[in-house]
């Protein structure tokens, strides 16, 4: 049995007079990727800046490899790391220097950093640019780098921040690649999204919050699967005016229509005399499972 | 005790790099230093120069605190850096002692025109102990004047926009390239307040300069400033459990 890498119970944290978080339980076991999902504002950022030590709990407690967040909080630091959102480089850096100088900071030796950065820095695909200045790298890659300097620690439990925001859709696949295969190195991770595509793809277990207090943990595919609809279609609101229930998703002049299986989009299909108002047709998924949650019906 | 060497290593070069890659910085301090000391030169003569050699060491530290230093950890707390090092095995007095030794280039740009000058005036070289040690001071309490504002800024700000001024208005005003002995008896003690005049006064009390008031009220003010900016960055500055 695998023991626990992150254990929160009741956590909470209030800034001045505002709860930032306000009722966070959830475990991450060790060698997994935890998916911390939910809206801006959620209290994903809080939850994490309060696991890695920065911010003092507020109510409840929480467990990082087994030690007290407050009482064992220098023991903590040197087995983690964590990347913060929207986190920036010193752009007189090179990316190599970037990682290099950051692990030497660790406490690695000049070798082990030298050897390490250079391993991150094909991983990442950023040999290109390895030894140009952070004034000449696109945004993508300076996030890059930035997720480089997190994931090069080697740390056993590392905290990323949205580590995939503003990056296109190729090198997010080439990141969640490389995610995946540190976890099944053995190395933990926690990382937040408001992207349920995201969760979905790379998330072992799944920790929805919204309004600060966590909604539910599960594995992403399990949280689909209570769906009691298959599919999702998309459809022009003026051809569909009749209908009114609570399968539908108003979105303006476009409606989400949800769909129990095959059978009922063939049915819903019928109704329609122009089926170019038919825009699209999907697989439900996990923002399917979560927009349900946050309106209360548990799965 | 070698991983914290490693780690004050780390922050230096990474919270220094800025001077090797733009080193214009370092040649535009070289060179006003030079060209204050040719202007003091040819208005006051050797006594200004004397003056200047003990001035450099000083504003040279209090630059280095208060503008240099503070900017670094005020852009870093902006950037997010100051969580990235908070949630690692970088503990505060590493992350200084880097982030100071990083920024030590440009304090050597106002000591080696100080160090020539000197030599050239052949200036007895007993005093430079106790100059260091003040010049250390002034960085510290220069350092904690500049984080003890920027940890209380609620907007977000352009730091250097602070810290320049400050340094202005610190250093040129009150009376550390001239003598204390130009301000009217009855301010002397308010202008000590300022904590660059009273470390000069210090400073020339070290260096056998006759000074213009008892060595004991710049002695206090120095002090008071030490524990004052003490207390007031302490409140604020955390690393980490904020």
């Amino acid at each position: 049995m695998r023991n626990d890498a992150v254990r929160a119970v009741e956590l909470g944290r209030k800034y001045e007079e505002i709860w930032g978080l306000r009722n966070c339980t959830f475990t991450v076991k060790s060698g997994e990727m935890a998916v911390l999902v939910g809206p801006n504002g959620a209290g994903k950022t809080t939850t994490v800046k309060v696991l890695t030590t920065i911010l003092k709990p507020s109510k409840g407690k929480a467990e990082v490899l087994g030690m007290d967040i407050v009482k064992d909080f220098k023991k903590i630091r040197k087995r983690i790391a964590y990347l913060p959102q929207g986190c920036r480089i010193d752009l007189n850096l090179t990316p190599l220097e970037t990682i290099k100088w950051s692990l030497v900071a660790r406490g690695l030796s000049l070798a082990e950093a030298n050897l390490q950065s250079k391993k991150w820095i094909e991983l990442m695909g950023l040999s290109n640019c390895k030894d140009r200045t952070g004034w000449t790298l696109s945004g993508g890659e300076i996030r890059r780098v930035c997720v480089a300097m997190a994931l090069a620690t080697e740390a056993e439990l590392i905290f990323l921040d949205e580590p995939t925001a503003g990056l296109d859709v190729e090198t997010r696949h080439k990141t969640w690649k490389i995610l995946r295969e540190a976890v099944k190195e053995g190395v933990t991770i926690l990382l937040t999204t408001h992207d349920m595509t995201e969760a979905e793809t790379i998330a072992d277990t799944a920790i929805l919050i919204n309004e600060g207090n966590t909604l539910i943990q599960e594995t992403p595919q399990k949280l689909v699967k209570s769906l009691p609809y298959q599919y999702k279609i998309i459809v022009r609101k003026d051809e569909f005016k009749a209908l009114s229930s609570s399968d539908i998703i108003d979105l303006g002049d476009r409606l989400i229509l949800y769909a129990e299986d095959s059978k009922a989009v063939e049915t819903l299909l019928s109704q329609f005399n122009d089926l170019t108002n038919v825009l699209a047709i999907n697989k439900t998924g996990l923002e399917d499972a979560y927009l349900r949650l946050i309106h209360g019906i548990k799965p | 005790m070698r991983e914290k060497v490693r780690q004050i290593l780390g922050i230096a070069v990474l919270n220094g790099k800025f001077i090797q890659r733009q080193p214009l910085w370092i040649f535009q301090g070289f060179i006003m230093a030079c060209g204050f000391a040719v202007t003091l030169f040819f208005w006051g003569g050797n006594a200004a120069l004397r003056n200047l050699v003990i001035a450099y060491f000083i504003t040279g530290g209090w630059g280095l605190g208060l503008n240099t230093v503070a900017q670094i950890i005020g852009w870093n707390r902006v950037q997010l850096l100051y969580d990235f090092y908070v949630a690692s095995p970088v503990t505060l007095p590493t992350y200084f002692v880097g982030t100071i030794l990083g920024s030590m280039p440009l304090f050597i740009t106002s000591v080696i025109p100080a160090t020539i000058i000197a030599i050239i005036l052949e200036m007895d070289f007993s005093f430079i102990i106790p100059i260091i040690l003040l010049a250390a001071t002034s960085a510290v309490i220069g350092q904690f004047t500049s984080l003890s504002v920027i940890l209380r800024l609620k907007k977000p700000t352009n730091i250097s926009a602070i810290t320049n001024p400050l340094y202005v208005f610190t250093t040129i005003l009150p009376p550390v390239y001239y003598p204390l002995t130009f301000i009217s008896p009855i301010l002397r003690p308010f202008i000590l307040i300022v904590p660059t005049a009273s470390l000069m006064e210090l400073s020339r009390w070290f260096a056998g300069v006759p000074i213009a008031t008892n060595v004991v009220f710049p002695l206090i003010s120095t002090i008071s400033w030490l524990i004052l900016t003490t207390i007031l960055v302490a409140k604020k500055l955390r690393w980490g459990l904020e």
